[in-house]
C-alpha cells in the first residue's frame, strides 16, 4: 500500500439537527497515486460529501481518512488547510476565479496562498501552465474577460498550480457545452498521464464516467460499486489542448 | 502580506463603495479635528482674555491691610517652582483721581515695569505713549483716558488720605477688560509704599502667573503648607462660574467628537459588513485553497487599515483647511480668535479614526472567520 493516497476506511458523515441525517455510511476504498477515477451516483447520494470529506472541506463523524499515509480523520482547521493547499487541487462545476485578480494571479493564487511570491520565476511557472491549457498570452487579461471554457480551464490551472498529488473534480464540465466538456477531459488525461497526478471526478454522467479507469457509484450513502474500467473510452473528441 | 494584497484588490474593485467610506471617515476625522480645534482654542482665548493679564496665585498677609513680607526664602521658592513664568511683588494702593468736582476711586498697583509686564503684559497694550514708570509716572487703562481725555503726558492727580500729589500719564494701555481699564493704574513700586509706610521687603500682594493657569490648585495647596502665616489665593476658587462653563464647553465637545466617532465606527463596520457578504464567495474559494480562516480574516482587517488609514489621511487634511478656513472667514471680526491645530490633538484623533476603522472590522472577520467554504462552493 506504499502508492496509497487515499485511504477511507468506514467513512461516514451525519448531521446533527432533531432528526439526524445520515449522508454518508460505511464508505471505504482506496485510491492509489495516479489513478484516474470517477464517483457517479444520483443527485443526493452523497457523492459531494465524499469529496467534501476528502478534500477537507469536511470533517468525518465515522471512520478514518488517511491521505498519503497521513490520519486526517480529526486534524484541526489550520493543519487542514494547509494540507489542502498541498496536496489537493480542486476543480468545481463552476469556475469560480477571483474577479479581482488576472487570470495570471487566479492561477497562481494557491501558490501565493503557499507563502510563495508572484515573482518572475512563479511567472514562468504560471504562463507555461497557461501554455499547456492553450492560454498563452492571456495572463495579464480580467479573469471576467474570458468565455466560460476559458475560465474552468483557467480554474483547472490553479488546481494544478501547487503540482498536487490529487485533483477533485466536482461536476467539473456541468457548465460547458460538449466541445469545452472534451476539451477539459482530454485535458484532464493528459495531466493524469504526464504529471501522474490522480483524479476523482464526481460526475451524474454515466458518458463521462465511462471515459475514466475506475467508477464508484454511490447509493443512499453507501458505496455501492467500485469497479474496474478497463476499457475506457476515449474522449468523444480528440480534440488537441 | 497576500491579505494585504487581496484587500488591497477589493478596494480597488469596490471603488464607489471605498470612495464613499473613505470620505465618510475623513468627514468624521476632520469634524472631530476642527470641533477639538476650536473648542480648546476658544477655551485659550477665553481663559487668555479673562485671566491671562491677571495673576493666577496671590500671596497676602491673612489680615486685611498688613503687608506681606516678601522674604528671600519665598522668593527661593516661588523662584524654582515648576510653572511659574512671572512673579511681581506688588503693592496696592486705594486713592483718588481728583478731576475737578469728580473724584474717581482708583486702585493704583506699584511695581517696577519688568514686574508688572509678567504678570499684566503692559508692553503689548499700549495704544499710546511709551510705556515707562519712572518715578511719578502712571499707565493708565483706555476706558479712564476716554472718559476723562486723558493723554500722554497729561497730569493725574491723586488724593491718598489727605495726600494730594501729581502723578504724570506715560502711556495708555488696553488690558481687555472695561472694569480694569477704568480703575487699574500702574505705577512704579515707591510712590505707593511711601504713602503705605511700608519697609523695602513689604507688600500688599506677591502676584504669580504660571504657564498652565490650570496648576494653580496644586501649586496653591503646596505654597499654603510651605509658607506658615501667608494667604495664598489661586484664580479657580475667585472663577467659579468661569469654570463651570469651561468644563461644559469641554464636556459638550467631548460628546459631539464621542458621536462623531460611534457614527464613523457604524459607518465603517456597516460597510464592511457588506463587503463581506459581497466577497463571501471569493473567501470560500479562498478557503478551499487553502487559505485559514484567521488569514482569511486578515483581509478585512487589511482593508479597514487601507481604508482607515486613508481616511484619516484625508480628514486630517480637510480638517487643516476648515481651520484656515475659519480662521480666514472670521479675520476681520473683532471678536475672532485664532485657531492653534494642536499637533499632539491631531495626532490622537488620527490614531482613534484607525482604531475605530480597525476595530469596526471585527464583525466581518467574525463573519468571515465562520464562512463555511461548502455553501459558497455548492451555490455558485
Amino acid at each position: 500500500m506504499a502508492d496509497a493516497l487515499i485511504v477511507a476506511d468506514g467513512l461516514g458523515r451525519t448531521y446533527a439537527g432533531a432528526v439526524p441525517t445520515v449522508a454518508l455510511e460505511g464508505v471505504s476504498f482506496t485510491l492509489e497515486a495516479g489513478e484516474f477515477a470517477a464517483i457517479v451516483g444520483r443527485s443526493g447520494s452523497g457523492k459531494s460529501t465524499l469529496l467534501n470529506l476528502i478534500g477537507l472541506l469536511d470533517t468525518p463523524t465515522h471512520g478514518s481518512l488517511v491521505l498519503r499515509d497521513r490520519d486526517v480523520s480529526r486534524i484541526g482547521g489550520v493543519e487542514r488547510a494547509s494540507l489542502r493547499n498541498e496536496l489537493i487541487g480542486f476543480v468545481f462545476q463552476y469556475h469560480h476565479l477571483l474577479p479581482e485578480f488576472s487570470v495570471r494571479e487566479n492561477v497562481a493564487m494557491p501558490a501565493l496562498i503557499a507563502g510563495k511570491r508572484l515573482d518572475a520565476e512563479l511567472t514562468k511557472r504560471v504562463d507555461e501552465t497557461l501554455d499547456v491549457l492553450g492560454l498563452g498570452g492571456l495572463g495579464a487579461k480580467g479573469a471576467n474577460d474570458l468565455s466560460g471554457g476559458q475560465k474552468q480551464r483557467v480554474a483547472i490551472g490553479r488546481a494544478l498550480m501547487n503540482r498536487p498529488p490529487l485533483i477533485l473534480a466536482d461536476e467539473p464540465t456541468g457548465n460547458l457545452d460538449t466541445e469545452s466538456t472534451d476539451a477539459v477531459y482530454e485535458l484532464f488525461r493528459k495531466v493524469n498521464r504526464e504529471w501522474g497526478t490522480a483524479f476523482l471526478i464526481v460526475t451524474h454522467d454515466q458518458e463521462i464516467a465511462s471515459m475514466t479507469d475506475r467508477i464508484l457509484e454511490i447509493a443512499d450513502g453507501h458505496l455501492k460499486q467500485d469497479v474496474r474500467n478497463e476499457f475506457a473510452k476515449p474522449s468523444r473528441g480528440s480534440r488537441a489542448v | 502580506m497576500l491579505p494585504l494584497r487581496i484587500a488591497w484588490r477589493f478596494v480597488r474593485t469596490s471603488r464607489a463603495q471605498s470612495a464613499l467610506i473613505i470620505i465618510g471617515i475623513a468627514v468624521g476625522i476632520a469634524v472631530q479635528i476642527f470641533v477639538g480645534s476650536l473648542i480648546t482654542s476658544l477655551q485659550a482665548s477665553l481663559i487668555d482674555t479673562t485671566i491671562g493679564s491677571s495673576p493666577h496665585i496671590t500671596l497676602a498677609d491673612p489680615k486685611d491691610g498688613q503687608p506681606v513680607v516678601y522674604t528671600p526664602r519665598m522668593q527661593t521658592m516661588l523662584a524654582s517652582a515648576a510653572g511659574v513664568t512671572s512673579v511681581a511683588p506688588t503693592r496696592q494702593l486705594p486713592t483718588l483721581y481728583v478731576n475737578g468736582s469728580d473724584k474717581v476711586p482708583l486702585t493704583l498697583i506699584g511695581a517696577t515695569l519688568p514686574e508688572l509686564d509678567g504678570i499684566y503684559h503692559i508692553a503689548s497694550k499700549v495704544t499710546a505713549g511709551t510705556a515707562s514708570l519712572r518715578i511719578g509716572e502712571v499707565i493708565v487703562g483706555k476706558d479712564l483716558a476716554v472718559k476723562y481725555s486723558l493723554k500722554p503726558g497729561n497730569p493725574l492727580p491723586v488724593l491718598t488720605g489727605s495726600s494730594k500729589t501729581s502723578l504724570h500719564v506715560s502711556a495708555i494701555v488696553d488690558l481687555g477688560a472695561s472694569a480694569a481699564n477704568l480703575r487699574q493704574v500702574f505705577t512704579g513700586p515707591d510712590y505707593p509704599r511711601g504713602q503705605l509706610g511700608y519697609r523695602a521687603d513689604q507688600y500688599t500682594d506677591v502676584e504669580v502667573q504660571l504657564s498652565d493657569p490650570f496648576q494653580s490648585k496644586p501649586l496653591a495647596a503646596d505654597w499654603t503648607q510651605r509658607l506658615p502665616g501667608v494667604k495664598v489665593s489661586e484664580w479657580q476658587a475667585d472663577n467659579k462660574d468661569l469654570l463651570g462653563g469651561l468644563q461644559a464647553q469641554s464636556g459638550s465637545s467631548l460628546m459631539i467628537q464621542v458621536f462623531v466617532l460611534v457614527a464613523v465606527a457604524l459607518g465603517i463596520a456597516s460597510t464592511l459588513a457588506i463587503s463581506a457578504v459581497q466577497k463571501s464567495r471569493q473567501i470560500g474559494i479562498l478557503k478551499a485553497l487553502g487559505m485559514a480562516d484567521a488569514r482569511t480574516g486578515r483581509i478585512f482587517f487589511a482593508e479597514a487599515m487601507i481604508l482607515g488609514v486613508s481616511g484619516t489621511g484625508l480628514g486630517v487634511i480637510v480638517g487643516y483647511l476648515l481651520i484656515a478656513g475659519f480662521t480666514l472667514g472670521t479675520k476681520n471680526s473683532p471678536s475672532a480668535f485664532p485657531i492653534i491645530p494642536q499637533p499632539g490633538f491631531i495626532a490622537i484623533s488620527a490614531g482613534i479614526g484607525i482604531l475605530v476603522a480597525l476595530l469596526s472590522s471585527l464583525i466581518p472577520i467574525r463573519k468571515t472567520t465562520r464562512l463555511d467554504p461548502i455553501e459558497v462552493i455548492q451555490n455558485g
